[in-house]
């Protein structure tokens, strides 16, 4: 729980995006241990804004549950019309959310040649 | 990602599967004699389980696949859903051996599967179908499906708890064949907000096509440790045919030849074969030895340290000290020695275990009744000796049964049990191990000998040898009374071979019969092959060492007790009989050595039944012998065994008993 509201205070201090969407940059490491804090981060995300960018370029290692976190922020983003914009994406990033056929749901932009 | 190298655990591996089949095989024989335990199901069980894991995770595809199917059909018999009857112990026997001889070939880098495996993994399918785990009956056993194939996966909730990640079994479907991921879906039972998702629960479900000419056997293993973590449809491909038309043979192929497809091909299997063959032996030792081994240690620190104490400002009045120290420097090293040699000394039970199963594949092939008894399976002796015994004892075992025990019918006529008795047992004597093995069967056909030792020239016609002699002719090269020469035995190459494995051993191995009693084949080995108790002999400037469990008695004669023979051999009278006396003086050419028969002391030493006396000066005292090998010192020399070093620390070279006793019988025979 403390790290739930580490991140919560970090997110408060953090400015918003200019384009208004909550932006959330994920870590070099997504598993699981991080996993606590992306997930309160991207919960915090979703009730500061209508919108949530993410920033996926400094992933360097990502597990299914971490992209599971994305699916679901994905889906409830989704159904109060809110959008999920990408502000960069790294290919190991990309590979993952290919690789389990996730990229469609996450709109990810079509990375370059992998 | 870090990746471990795992093949640095494949010998491991390799060893404890095989020990996990030993198991196997021994529950299944007490089954299969009757006996309801059901732990013995879960030993079973418990086996197969452990070699599938294994397998599946260090890459295995074909073992884990084969070990897959066993274990659904033991998964039925374990929850009683089918019961024990002797066709299913019959198939998983079988599945035992082959999956030995899939270990077998794996360890030696081939592919593991065969048309054997495949069609032996066909017969477990059928008899297991109406599982629906992951064995559909619609997929052809193992054979490479060569359109691909449509899974459907869907994770249960704790699938990532097990360490499990989807993401990892995808990557080595990737491996196998083109992966195509047609749909990905989030399941009901996913929290509808972000905030009340556990991370560590999974709520994923996969629709995936594999495409490609990708073995059954392979993808079954990629999901194999996922069973209960996931639900699973494997189904193949029908709709892509255009693979199947454009290569017919493909298709017609699998039943002889299955296409592996993950694996490489075995570019040239002799060369794979001499690659992985170098491999080195390891031993498991007991923790109990190594606590054992560390104790004398300290004890020799102790003792080191107390004697140089002494040492350092040394008076006289510390003499009883002094000797008190190196009394128990001696007891030390002496306890350690022992020690480091019990590493190396396994139980003999691991060989004897290999008999229930083979006694019960004579008693059907043959139509024979056999009890096995096995006494003294815990008597322990040298690794490698083990290891070379095993040859020679099943030998001797078929050989009783083929031979020795008759058939139900002529037992009973003889007065006789229908059921024969086949006793394998060892025990401690002296330096060595003994096994006797030994069944109350008709005993040797002296007749059936004789004639056939006429028939090659080994007998005159007129002759009649004593029992023993009879005995000793069946150890001759090529010797084989068999009628008709059954698979099992009687091929001529028999039990000179086995004589021969056991004389490499340093052993011995002799037969007693008494006709209609049976017969008792005892093979008498040395303890280790390292290290030798020995009577050290003085010849001329000389050190001799002559293997104390070889001697028969030592003695003085006076010159009138030596004859000499035509060829310039020299005899003399021992106990009844003439013996080969030999020189040793002059056998190994050693200078200033006693000649006179009077001055000197012969030694009676024995190789096999046949003795030798030998002339040395004196006897020095018995000592233990560690062997080095001369030959890789220096080179093969006739006579001698090898070499060690005296406690002056001058080398004494080591009678080769039989070599020595050759030599003399050639002798006396000239």
């Amino acid at each position: 729980m403390a790290g739930k509201r580490a991140a919560k205070q970090y997110q408060d201090e953090r400015p918003a995006a200019p384009d208004g969407a909550a932006a959330v940059v994920l870590p070099a490491d997504c598993r699981l241990a991080a996993q606590a804090a992306l997930q309160a981060e991207l919960v915090a995300a979703l009730e500061r804004g209508a919108d949530v960018a993410l920033d996926a370029s400094a992933v360097e290692r990502v597990d299914t549950a971490a992209l599971q976190l994305l699916v679901l922020l994905r889906r409830e983003l989704g159904s109060r019309d809110g959008a999920l914009a990408w502000r960069g994406a790294s290919a190991a990033f990309n590979e993952a959310a290919g690789l389990l056929g996730l990229a469609r749901i996450l709109e990810l932009p079509a990375a370059g040649p992998a | 990602m870090a990746t471990v190298d795992l093949t640095q655990f494949h010998k491991t591996f390799f060893e404890e599967s095989l020990e996990g089949l030993d198991a196997m095989e021994a529950a299944l024989l007490a089954l299969d004699s009757g006996s309801t335990d059901h732990e013995l199901v879960h030993t079973i069980f418990r086996a197969a389980h452990s070699i599938k894991g294994g397998a599946a995770t260090f890459g295995f595809a074909d073992v884990a696949a084969f070990t897959h199917v066993a274990e659904s059909l033991l998964e039925e018999v374990r929850s009683e859903r089918r019961g024990v009857d002797a066709e299913l112990i019959d198939l998983l026997l079988r599945s035992v051996d082959c999956l030995r001889a899939m270990l077998a070939r794996s360890s030696s880098g081939q592919p593991a599967a065969d048309a054997d495996s495949e069609a032996l993994r066909g017969e477990l399918l059928r008899l297991a179908s109406g599982e629906a785990v992951a064995a559909p009956a619609a997929a052809a056993p193992g054979v490479a499906s060569a359109t691909g194939w449509a899974i459907r996966f869907v994770a249960l909730p704790h699938l990532l708890q097990t360490g499990n990640d989807p993401l990892r079994l995808f990557r080595e479907l990737e491996q196998l064949g083109r992966l195509e991921v047609r749909r990905a879906f989030v399941l009901d039972s996913a929290p509808a907000r972000l905030a009340e998702l556990d991370p560590s629960q999974c709520h994923l479900g996969w629709e995936l096509r594999l495409h490609g000419a990708v073995a059954r056997g392979d993808v079954d293993a990629v999901f194999d440790w996922l069973d209960g973590d996931c639900e699973l449809v494997i189904e193949s491909l029908p709709g892509e045919t255009s693979a199947t038309a454009a290569d017919p043979v493909a298709m017609a192929a699998p039943a002889t030849a299955p296409v592996p497809a993950a694996a490489p091909p075995p570019a040239c299997e002799t060369a794979t074969v001499s690659a992985a063959s170098g491999e080195g032996s390891s031993i498991r030792v007991d923790i109990d030895k190594v606590d054992a081994l560390i104790n004398m240690m300290g004890e020799l620190v102790i003792t080191q340290s107390m004697l140089s104490d002494i040492g350092e400002n040394f008076r006289p009045s510390q003499l009883e000290r002094l000797r008190e120290g190196l009394l128990q420097l001696e007891r030390t090293t002496r306890e350690l020695q022992e020690s480091v040699m019990r590493i190396r000394m396994l139980p003999i039970g691991s060989v004897f275990n290999r008999f229930p199963r083979l006694v019960r594949d004579l008693e059907r092939k043959l139509g024979k009744q056999v009890r096995l008894e096995l006494h003294g399976e815990h008597t322990e002796l040298d690794k490698t000796v083990l290891e070379k015994i095993g040859d020679p004892l099943v030998h001797l075992v078929r050989n009783a049964i083929d031979h020795g025990l008759e058939l139900p019918a002529q037992r009973k006529a003889a007065g006789k049990p229908e059921t024969g008795t086949l006793r394998l047992n060892a025990y401690h004597e002296g330096g060595n191990i003994v096994v006797q093995i030994s069944d109350d069967g008709a005993g040797l056909n002296r007749a059936a000998i004789m004639a056939k030792a006429q028939q090659r020239g080994l007998l005159g016609a007129g002759e009649e040898p004593s029992d023993a002699e009879v005995a000793e002719l069946i150890f001759q090269p090529g010797f084989s009374t068999a009628a008709q020469a059954t698979d099992l035995s009687g091929r001529g190459v028999g039990m000179d071979v086995v004589r021969r494995n056991v004389r490499d051993l340093g052993g011995s191995v002799g037969v007693k019969s008494e006709v209609g009693k049976g017969s008792v084949f005892t093979i008498a080995l040395p303890l280790t092959l390292a290290i030798i108790d020995g009577l050290v002999t003085a010849v001329g400037e000389e050190r001799y060492i002559v293997p104390l469990t070889s001697i028969v008695e030592s003695l003085r004669l006076g010159a009138e007790a030596v004859r000499r023979i035509a060829g310039g051999g020299e005899v003399f009278h021992f106990r009844g009989e003439y013996l080969p006396l030999m020189r040793l003086h002059r056998a190994f050419g050693c200078a200033d050595a006693v000649t006179e028969i009077e001055r000197g002391i012969v030694v009676v030493i024995e190789d096999a039944g046949r003795r030798v006396g030998l002339l040395v000066d004196d006897l020095l005292g018995q000592q233990q012998a560690v062997i080095k090998s001369l030959e890789k010192h220096y080179r093969r020399v006739q006579g001698v065994s090898g070499a060690t070093i005296l406690s002056d620390g001058s080398v004494a070279l080591i009678v080769d008993v039989g070599g020595v006793v050759r030599l003399g019988l050639r002798a006396k025979a000239a």
